[in-house]
């Protein structure tokens, strides 16, 4: 079966479905980041706070995402549970220039790797170090540290430094996260 | 599965609908597929609908089970199969109210009404105002203004319908979208216009000049859409309405130039807005009532049935404007549409002449049977103008009625031929007999509690005052013995009034009562008791006050008092004067003679005018201890000219021995705000001022409210009538008047307001005694006074009897205020009670002469009831 799907992936025939949520504070750059993935084509132009979620799609080389864009928003953060359970791997967005809210953005993390539906699942966690152009901007590294990823064993992680508006990083970030669903799935 | 098979048995009609035994627990259930990947669409749509069917079904969802299934919805969002999107915004639509956090939708919504997809981008405009509260309106604004704006018709309606929902709760935000309502006015769909100038109305509403100049550019150009038409029709006749009726307006000009208009539903409306204008001129109408007969020979069945029904309703009040109609209603009256001929025989009665009715009666009994109840009531209603137009007609139209009685027939239907031979028998005193019997018959078998104690009590008052009393009471009795207790206790009641009244009877009347009192029902068994026992001591006065003659206090008033009472019980006994007059006599509520209406609003029994006016004054420390309220003026009295710096009304409240004045107080300049404000009184006899109460501050055209007590005299009663000079006082500090700024220092100032009059009627309120008679013998003979006045000015009776009617404020009893015609005497008898719950009785007797002369008995419990002289010059004494 495995063999199958991947073969029909080679083909082109048909891409695997994934389903993944986006998260993160708001401003972080989440929904930029899922726009520079989609075709050029598709891309909207003019980038708005997310108000509860927003679905989106884009491809990659062998598999097809449908994202769940959350609204990183305090008031809005209570809600990305209700979507926890369905998603096969998580993007996790941080504004790297964004010192201040470095601990907020921890907070909100831990308490994702604590919920329930995610504890005690192998989910795939991408991190994007985003706005790595800004000039007060930390390093990937630095928001490693800071995010204390290094304590977070029972799940595969990558961490990538971005810039979501020129699209740098991007790419690598994605084919981790493909490279793992596609190792989970065999 | 099974259940389906089962279902289809029970239900004849065959038509099975598969939502029929739906569980909501069951469909929460199976809603838990949505979080399921990939998504099955039509699975999940057949899903929601199950749900939708569920909350229209009134089905109540909890909160928690809402938003569970909300949510699960809210990932069907992944899918882009149209049918299930658009369901999905059917139901976050339906849910909006129930599931918590709806707003959740909201990126996914502006994301599809600003996308590509034009199916989408309607429903989904319609659903995001929908989940948006005013709080979160400011994110969305920029795109509903898009919206208003597209080019796309769909979304510019919806954004438009839309944004008139949310003018309720967020008025100030979509104001400012008008210059987008304004473009989309100018659209070329007709929708799209119709629901723009829809908006830009409602933004303005409440502006009149902004309307009217609305109206005239809007037609002066001209509009591409019959229904926006059909709107600035009726935004014109409302207009025109609250101008109260000049007709040289422009509004005018336009509704009549619309009976021009190329589209029929554009005449229509316009031809229907001139009929229904208030006031209007025969020679007003006429160009309506022509287009509507152009319209009664239409092939389209809905024209002429508008017409016609247009026509009934304008020839009730204009039936001449309508007889240049009748050769194309009586074409109508064959019509194969029953709703058409109905309304067609029923105008042409209204219309025709005396000689026509019979024809008509035969007509329209030859299908009454096919007709529905709504049109019998139609016919009903025709009959009983027609009893009042051709009295002499009421046989063969009683005999119809009775027809119509017992056939089968739905509540209001019998309700209307019940008020409507009711109504015949109060005109014709010749039709009282057979009208009676036969109502007796009816209620023999009769399934409506309402309508057979309407009649018993009926009975009971009208039937001992016929030749033949007896004859009623195996009726009454009857209901005793098989109806149920509300039936029983009404014919109990009717009972005793036979017995009240005849002597000869009243032992077997005894007798009957005497079995109720072993009733099941303890209301029946308390009234027979009670009737036995009053009737026992055989005194007139009291089977005047307790039987013939029912309670006079405000209903909800009595129940306060009496709770009252319970809460702070004393040594002394309850008293019945201490409760509030009902401010309309009972059978004032029933417009008198009015053509029966099918729908009649349930009586009321919210707190009354006076009631109110109670507790607000019931509220002021210095108005404590003056007792009940006794009446209140029924019309505020303007002391000022309605265009003047300020403006007074003046209210009058009447307590036992003390009057409260209250002055309603407007300050129209918006440059200045008054304090401290009174109004002080000067009176010509013995009142005498108590105290001013006054209203702290009046802004720029905020109302507000002092008050003025006075006491009554009480050693001259001969003073009742005073006149009052009134002066306003209090002190001025400007302000400016866009910033509402004001100055420290004030200064004192007045203003001279007109005189304010207290007259007779203002002490006295009105009661109505079913019995005159009865309760006139009630009272006896030592408190009974006779005078006889001429009445100089006056030309006829009816003018006399309007005029005393109104001098003493009190009530006309037994329909004693009308006159028949071609008499030159008559009797009118007034029935009221006097402040601190003196009853005063009048009958005088109008004889006409070159002059009206009355001669006035005042049987009365206040003994120096009396009127003034001087101040009515009318009035010579003998
Ligand atoms: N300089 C810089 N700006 C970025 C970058 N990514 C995003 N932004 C800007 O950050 C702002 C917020 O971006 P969004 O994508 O709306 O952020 P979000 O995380 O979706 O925010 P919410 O929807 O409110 O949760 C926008 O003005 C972006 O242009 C980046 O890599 N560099
Ligand atoms: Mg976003």
């Amino acid at each position: 079966m495995g063999l199958l799907d991947r073969l029909s992936g080679l083909l082109g025939l048909r891409k695997k479905e994934v389903h993944v949520l986006c998260l993160g504070l708001d401003n972080s750059g989440k929904t930029t980041i899922i726009n520079k993935l989609k075709p050029s084509n598709a891309q909207s132009q003019d980038i708005v706070p997310t108000i509860g979620f927003s679905v989106e799609k884009f491809k990659s080389s062998s598999l097809s995402f449908t994202v769940f864009d959350m609204s990183g928003q305090g008031r809005y953060r209570n809600l990305w549970e209700h979507y926890y359970k369905d998603g096969q791997a998580i993007i996790f967005v941080i504004d790297s220039s964004d010192k201040l809210r470095m601990v907020v953005a921890k907070e909100e993390l831990d308490t994702l790797l604590n919920h329930p539906d995610i504890k005690h699942r192998r989910i795939p966690i991408l991190f994007f170090a985003n706005k790595m152009d800004l000039r007060d901007a930390v390093t990937s590294v630095k928001v490693s540290q800071l995010l204390c990823l290094e304590n977070i064993k029972d799940k595969p992680w990558h961490i990538c430094a971005s810039d979501a508006i020129k699209g740098e990083g991007l790419q690598e970030g994605v084919d981790w996260l493909q490279d793992q669903i596609q190792s989970a799935k065999t | 599965m099974l259940k389906k098979f089962d279902k289809k048995d029970e239900e004849s009609g065959g038509g099975s609908n598969p939502f029929q035994h739906l569980e909501k627990s069951a469909v929460l259930q199976e809603a838990r597929v949505f979080n399921e990947t990939p998504i099955n669409p039509r699975k999940c749509a057949h899903i929601l609908t199950k749900i939708l069917y569920l909350i229209n079904q009134g089905e109540h969802l909890g909160t928690t089970e809402a938003t569970e299934a909300f949510f699960a919805m809210t990932k069907l969002f992944q899918s882009n199969d149209p049918t299930l999107r658009r369901m999905c915004y059917l139901t976050i639509k339906e849910m909006s109210c129930i599931a918590e956090d709806v707003i959740i939708v909201t990126s996914s919504l502006t994301k599809d009404m600003t996308g590509k997809e034009d199916n989408y981008r309607g429903p989904a405009v319609r659903a995001l105002c929908q989940i948006t509260d005013s709080t979160m309106l400011q994110a969305i604004e920029r795109y509903m203004k898009q919206a208003i704006v597209d080019k796309v018709p769909s979304v510019s309606s919806s954004a438009l319908v839309s944004s008139l929902h949310l003018l309720k709760c967020s008025f100030d935000m979509v104001k400012r979208w008008v210059n987008e309502a304004q473009e989309a006015a100018s659209s070329d769909n007709i929708m799209v216009q119709y629901h723009a100038l829809g908006l830009l109305y409602h933004v303005r509403k409440n502006d009149r000049l902004a309307v009217n100049k609305m109206i005239s550019k809007f037609t002066r150009h001209g509009l591409k859409s019959p229904f926006a038409y059909c709107m600035m029709i009726r935004v014109a006749s409302k207009q025109l309405e609250e101008e109260d009726g000049s007709r040289d307006s422009p509004l005018f000009d336009f509704i009549e130039s619309c009976l021009r208009n190329k589209h029929e539903m554009v005449v229509y409306e316009a031809a229907s807005a001139i009929v229904n204008l208030p006031g209007c001129s025969a020679k007003e109408l006429a160009p309506a009532v022509s287009v509507l007969q152009l319209f009664c020979s239409s092939p389209k069945a809905a024209l002429r049935y508008a017409a016609v029904r247009t026509l009934n309703k304008v020839a009730m009040k204009h039936p001449s404007a309508v007889t240049a109609c009748n050769l194309d209603l009586e074409n109508l009256v064959t019509d194969s549409n029953r709703s058409i001929a109905t309304l067609a025989i029923t105008t042409l009665l209204k219309t025709g002449s005396e000689s026509s009715i019979d024809r008509l009666m035969k007509q329209i009994s030859s299908f009454m049977s096919e007709i529905s109840d709504e049109f019998k009531v139609v016919v009903v209603q025709a009959i009983s103008a027609l009893c009042q137009k051709y009295p002499r007609k009421h046989a063969v139209l009683m005999n119809f009625l009775f027809t119509m009685l017992r056939e089968e027939g739905g509540f209001e239907y019998k309700r209307a031929i019940v008020d409507c031979i009711i109504s015949i028998i109060e005109e014709n005193s010749e039709s009282k007999e057979t009208g009676l019997s036969h109502l007796c018959e009816f209620i023999e078998d009769c399934e409506f509690t309402v309508l057979a104690t309407r009649i018993l009590h009926l009975l009971g008052q009208e039937g001992p005052r016929t030749n033949n009393p007896s004859k009623y009471i195996r009726f009454i009795y009857n209901r005793v013995v098989l109806e149920h207790e509300e039936v029983r206790a009404g014919a109990v009641s009717a009972l005793a009034k036979f017995g009240a009244q005849n002597e000869e009877m009243l032992p077997s009347i005894l007798v009957l009562l005497k079995r109720c009192v072993m009733d099941d029902d303890n209301e029946v068994r308390d009234r027979a008791t009670f009737y036995l026992n009053v009737l026992e001591q055989k005194q007139k006065a009291l089977n005047a006050g307790y039987i013939l003659n029912g309670l006079t206090v405000s209903i909800p008033g009595l129940e306060r008092a009496l709770q009252q009472y319970t809460l702070e019980p004393s040594e002394k006994p309850f008293d019945l004067k201490s409760v509030p007059l009902a401010t309309t006599p009972m059978a004032e509520q029933r417009p008198e003679s009015a053509p029966i209406t099918a729908t009649k609003q349930p009586e009321k029994v919210a707190a009354t005018r006076q009631e109110i006016f109670q507790e607000q004054l019931a509220a002021v420390p210095d108005f404590q201890g003056l007792g009940p309220l006794f009446k209140s003026s029924p019309e505020p009295v303007a002391l000022t000219e309605s265009e003047t710096e300020y403006v007074v009304h003046c209210t009058k409240h009447v307590f036992t021995e003390h009057m409260v004045f209250q002055f309603d107080c407007t300050n129209t300049l918006n440059d200045r705000t008054l304090e401290n404000v009174t109004v002080y009184l000067e009176p010509t006899e013995a009142y005498e001022v108590l105290c001013y109460v006054p209203a702290r501050s009046l802004p720029y055209n905020q109302p507000g409210t002092c008050y003025t007590l006075v006491a009554l005299p009480k050693e001259d009663p001969t003073a009742m009538a005073c006149t009052f000079s009134c002066m306003m006082k209090f002190t001025v500090k400007d302000c400016d008047p866009t910033t509402g700024e004001m100055d420290e220092e004030g200064y004192e100032d007045e203003y001279v307001l007109e005189d304010l009059e207290v007259s007779v009627a203002d002490h006295i309120q009105k009661v109505m005694k079913v019995n005159f008679e009865a309760a006139w013998d009630e009272v006896g003979d030592e408190f009974e006074k006779e005078e006889t006045f001429t009445l100089s000015t006056i030309k006829t009776l009816e003018e006399a009897v309007g005029n005393i009617v109104k001098f003493l404020g009190m009530h006309a009893c037994e329909r004693s205020d009308k006159v028949p015609d071609n008499k030159n005497t008559h009797t009118l008898l007034l029935a009221g009670v006097f402040r601190g719950g003196h009853d005063i009785l009048v009958r005088s007797r109008l004889l006409l002469l070159d002059t009206v002369t009355m001669q006035e008995s005042g049987g009365n419990s206040f003994p120096s009831f009396c009127i003034q002289k001087q101040k009515y010059p009318g009035f010579v004494l003998f």
